[in-house]
């Protein structure tokens, strides 16, 4: 169940005339362009667009993975794109939780450890209560009776399933995933999405970058990007259906 | 102009520059200690032995009742004969402070005629004016004063004198004084008569003209020469025939440099494996160029020319930039050995053929290690290279080793994580651990060797229960001795024992000693000792120690069991007492610390055989000192009491003297071993930093997950910093493993070369913890900058890695 109360307040995510530039071998390439948005606290919004549209790239400077070139970006009111590395690495860690297309899991641990492994990083929980809590991450996603086993012998599904469980380790208030569904099949994909549902519905705010058209039908507002810039934003079921007609109009 | 795949090769070199370097200086090192030790022998066994032959060094020394100018000029016309000289060696005592210390004074003829055995003028008078001496260089320390000094002397038959220090000289033939704790004077014969010595010459030394480095043949011409003497009615006592052509200490130098040569090759072979094992990571990484060259018509040989070219270069470049400091290296180590050794370095030149050696090791044993590896990835097929995708995906996980490793808990993920990433390399983990633990062992083993070898000495007051021995010039009444001794405050034990020099003795010839002039390299003593003594208590190796009531028996120790070839329990033995052969039955052999070869026999069968009943020429004494000084006190009025009783003393020997003179033999063995655990160490730390840096690469993007999920900077640094600590521990451990054999093995051949016994293995935890926290720091600090650059990735680098 949505919390709707928590979408009319203060926005979670603000990004204010954000530019992001890149030096290339021809030259300086613009990657974002004047990038102006706002996202509310339980929202769940989804970024789409071409490749080299900037999609990542933007998912980046929320995360403060990457500083704008120009611009600001405030999550929580913190000035994400002026803290140092170190603090910006512990702030990242108590309060985003990322998730991977690759999933990423650290294979020398096991599935419970990597999700403790935040907290280890964080100290937000105390250390008697991490397993606890990993298990407890692990119900969620489905996923327990792995807790002890090496990331190399789940598949890929079950690996993204523990990458949530991790982004969730410090309970943070904002998800993030790039592509979280793309290199899973369908049947995975959606049981994935679904978490991601879940997610919103106990109050967490949720960005997905992704290609997946069906992952936008699950959204509440999908941004469309192109060449850098935001060329729209669309709403709910509305937005699924406005942007796959026009993406089938240019195919 | 180069051609692309030459092209291709270079680029590929100078765009990972660390990694070169790291290749260059690792092969550089290995390169150096080869160079080192390769060009420090070619220059010491060169001038060790042109020093010794530059004092044209007598072939044979015999010993008459008198020989003058005469004598040696009619034998000079002997066949086979090449030259000879008459000379005299006169072992006196020399007073250096307080105390008396073993003094050889050589009697010489004529010093503007020196034939045998030469010297040379180093500074002051030369001849020595009447009354004075002239010095060896080497002895100056131990006699603690140089020209201008007037110690007393006291020779057999004479009455102390003051005699001054009126030259130096620089003698090659002798081994260097203060090893032997011996001082070494010249003077003329009319010197000798001041002494209170009869002004005669007793020794004709001899040079042969055929075959003068072969035994067989020095000692015939000299047998020879020595029958002929006795038919114009001269007594030959003895004739002493030292090792021909070779310095005293030449056979232990030659035999040190070898073990060092060794070592030095151990450490090229481990940084050529480290270069081997980079090569290798660098090919696994150009798999797909490697498919594509192969696309466009490379075959396999030129794939793997191209590689193996490069690591020919490599070699090449080490080389080059070693050798000229190996030759620095090389000057400095060989002076600190002829410095020890008392001989002067006259050419650095290193002949061709070594750094001929050394040019093609450089180059051919890296490209040998190379080549496996080279040919693995150079056999790769078009197909396989284009599906690989790259770095291959660590699979941690597929081994029981990570099993086990994940059941791990208990400690800190970060640690955990840093423990796990660990064996996930296990080629290059084993890699660093081999190279560190081979610094790590070669480190221990030195230490390890030092306190064997102080164990060793030890063993001199755990075996001897006496303070002090003094040898006789000639047999005095044990009685006389026990009376005259006993009144000496502080004296709580005496023994009366016999002695004499001995050899082998050959019926109806005369005998031939392998003594060196010095009297003490190559001697051989038989020794009447009373059954039952206390004073020493020496190691049984076989057989029994004597007992009362034996009697023709005699007990070996193993420097002369070393003598006898093939020599066992129960085999008779001819030893010569005096001139006569006289024959032993072999009942035991014993182990003897710290002294040249001797035959134990009774007190009683000896005195018999040598027709000295009652008298004695040798006393043990045994003090009640509660120190030192104490000690020395004591031993003072005991050369007091024998003096004011008339007794000539020979020579009086201190333990603590005869300690010190063995301290000095290792010292410069063990810096030595250090030097090489250095090097080793320091290609330990290349190939950890290497192989830390390939992991770090390759784990770029788990590292950048790591960052995104909260770790900082810090953190990620830590986590590197202690794999690396985890893996300097675990060296720690096959370290001490293998310093076991090592020390065995160099233990063995220093106290073979030494006393013919193995040093016995002294694990020193002083060098375990030591090289504990040596490794612990060299591993972090192999680690710092890979962590360092691991912390400064940026998250964005990091995550688009690969």
């Amino acid at each position: 169940m949505k919390n709707p109360d928590a979408k009319t307040g203060s926005p979670l995510i603000e990004l204010r005339g954000v530019n992001k530039e890149f030096l290339s071998p021809g030259g300086k390439v613009k990657v974002l362009n004047n990038i102006n948005l706002s996202i509310k606290q339980g929202e769940f919004v989804t970024i789409v667009g071409k490749s080299g549209s900037g999609k990542s790239t933007l998912l980046s400077m929320i995360t403060g993975i990457d500083r704008p070139s120009s611009g600001a970006v405030l999550v929580d009111d913190t000035r994400v794109h002026l803290l140092p590395e170190g603090p910006l690495a512990a702030w990242r860690g108590r309060n985003i939780g990322v998730v991977f297309q690759f999933f990423q899991l650290l294979p020398t641990l096991t599935v419970a450890e990597n999700i403790m492994l935040p907290m280890d990083f964080a100290g937000v929980y105390p250390g008697h209560r991490r397993r606890e809590r990993a298990l407890a991450l692990l119900g969620q996603v489905g996923i327990i009776e792995h807790a002890d086993k090496l990331p190399s012998s789940l598949s890929g599904g079950q690996q993204q399933r523990a990458a949530i469980a991790r982004a969730l380790a410090n309970d943070p208030p904002l998800v993030v995933a790039d592509e979280p569904t793309g290199n899973l099949d369908g049947h995975t994909a959606a049981e994935v999405i679904k978490l991601f549902s879940n997610l919103v519905s106990s109050g967490k705010t949720v960005v997905i970058v992704t290609h997946e058209r069906d992952v936008t039908t699950f959204a509440d507002r999908t941004i469309v990007l192109a060449d850098g810039s935001i060329e729209s934003e669309l709403k709910g079921a509305r937005a699924l259906r406005n942007y796959g007609a026009r993406e089938a109009a240019r195919a | 102009m180069l051609s692309p795949r030459w092209r291709k090769l270079l680029g590929d070199l100078c765009e990972s520059r660390q990694r070169t370097a790291a290749m260059v200086i690792s092969l550089a090192i290995g390169i150096f200690g080869v160079g080192t030790m390769l060009d420090s022998y070619s220059i010491l066994t060169r001038e060790i032995a042109g020093n010794y032959q530059a004092a044209n060094p007598a072939s044979a020394t015999l010993e008459l009742a008198n020989v003058d100018d005469a004598l040696a000029a009619d034998v000079r016309k002997f066949p086979g004969i090449a030259d000879a000289e008459v000379r005299a060696t006169i072992l006196s005592r020399i007073r250096v402070g307080d105390d008396w210390t073993r003094l050889l004074l050589f009697v010489i003829n004529d010093f503007n005629d020196l034939r045998l055995n030469t010297f040379k003028r180093e500074s002051g008078a030369w001849p020595p004016p009447r009354g004075t001496m002239l010095v060896e260089r080497s002895s100056v320390k131990v006699l603690k004063a140089g020209i201008g000094a007037a110690p007393y002397i006291k020779t057999p038959h004479g009455i102390p004198r003051e005699v001054p220090v009126s030259g130096l000289v620089h003698d090659t033939s002798l081994a260097p004084g203060v090893q032997e704790q011996t001082v070494c004077g010249y003077i003329t014969r009319e010197t000798l008569g001041l002494l209170g010595e009869k002004p005669v010459l007793d020794e004709l030394r001899i040079l042969v003209a055929d075959h003068p480095f072969d035994r067989t043949s020095v000692d015939t011409t000299a047998r020879s020469v020595a029958n002929r003497l006795q038919t114009t009615g001269q007594v030959v006592r003895q004739i002493q025939v030292p090792q021909p052509g070779r310095h005293p200490h030449q056979g232990q130098m030659t035999g040190v440099l070898f073990l060092f040569i060794s070592f030095s090759l151990m450490a090229l072979v481990l940084s050529a494996i480290l270069v081997a094992t980079l090569v290798s990571a660098m090919l696994a990484r150009q798999i797909r160029e490697i498919g594509v060259m192969k696309a466009v018509g490379a075959t396999t040989g030129q794939i793997a020319t191209m590689y193996l070219a490069m690591v020919a270069l490599l070699g090449a470049v080490a080389t080059a930039s070693a050798m000229p400091l190996a030759l620095l290296a090389a000057r400095t180590f060989s002076d600190a050995i002829a410095n020890l050794l008392n001989f002067t370095i006259m050419s650095y030149h290193v002949p061709l053929w070594v750094l001929a050696v050394q040019i093609a090791s450089g180059i051919l044993v890296p490209v040998a290690m190379a080549a496996f590896p080279i040919m693995r990835g150079a056999r790769v097929t078009v197909r396989e290279a284009i599906n690989d995708y790259g770095l291959k995906s660590d699979a941690f996980g597929q081994h029981r080793l990570d099993s086990a490793l994940a059941r791990l808990q208990g400690i800190s993920r970060a640690y955990l994580l840093a423990l796990r990433n660990m064996f996930r390399r296990r080629g290059r983990l084993i890699l660093s651990l081999v190279l560190l633990a081979a610094g790590g062992g070669m480190f221990m083993s030195a230490l390890n060797v030092r306190d064997a070898w102080k164990v060793y000495i030890g063993r001199i007051y755990a075996d001897r229960h006496y303070d002090v021995q003094i040898k006789l010039n000639e047999p005095e009444r044990e009685d006389a001795l026990r009376s005259a001794l006993q009144k000496v405050r502080g004296v709580a034990k005496i023994e009366t024992w016999g002695y004499s020099e001995t050899t082998l003795a050959q019926p109806g010839l005369v005998d031939i000693v392998r003594t060196y002039p010095d009297g003490g390299h190559g001697s051989f003593a038989i020794v009447g000792a009373p059954p039952e003594t206390t004073m020493v208590m020496f190691r049984v190796l076989a057989g029994r120690w004597l007992q009362p009531g034996d009697g023709y028996a005699v007990v070996l120790n193993q420097m002369a069991r070393s003598l006898i070839p093939d020599v066992k329990i129960n085999d008779t033995v001819l030893l010569s007492l005096n001139g006569r052969a006289t024959k032993w039955r072999v009942e035991g052999f014993v182990e003897e610390v710290g002294f040249p070869a001797a035959a134990y026999v009774s007190e009683k069968a000896y005195a018999q055989a040598a027709g000295l009943e009652g008298r004695a020429q040798m006393i043990r004494v045994t003090s009640s000192a509660a120190d030192q000084a104490e000690r020395v006190e004591i031993i003072r009025s005991i050369e007091q009491t024998l003096a004011t009783a008339g007794v000539s003393v020979r020579e009086g020997l201190p333990l603590a003297v005869l300690r010190t003179a063995m301290v000095e033999h290792v010292s410069v063995l063990v810096n030595t071993l250090i030097a090489t655990a250095v090097l080793l160490g320091l290609i330990g730390v290349l190939g950890l930093a290497s192989t830390m840096s390939m992991n770090v690469i390759e784990r770029t993007r788990e590292l950048g997950v790591m960052r995104a999920i909260g770790a900082t900077p810090e953190t990620v640094m830590r986590i590197i910093l202690s794999e690396g600590v985890f893996v300097g521990a675990l060296s720690w451990v096959f370290a001490v493993i293998t310093s076991v054999p090592l020390s065995l093995l160099v233990g063995r051949i220093v106290g073979m070369l030494s006393f013919k016994v193995p040093l016995a293995l002294a694990m020193s935890p002083v060098a375990m913890l030591l090289w504990f926290v040596v490794v612990l720091v060299i591993s972090a600090a192999a680690c710092a900058y890979p962590a360092l650059r691991a912390s400064r990735l940026t998250v964005r680098e990091a995550l688009a890695y690969g």
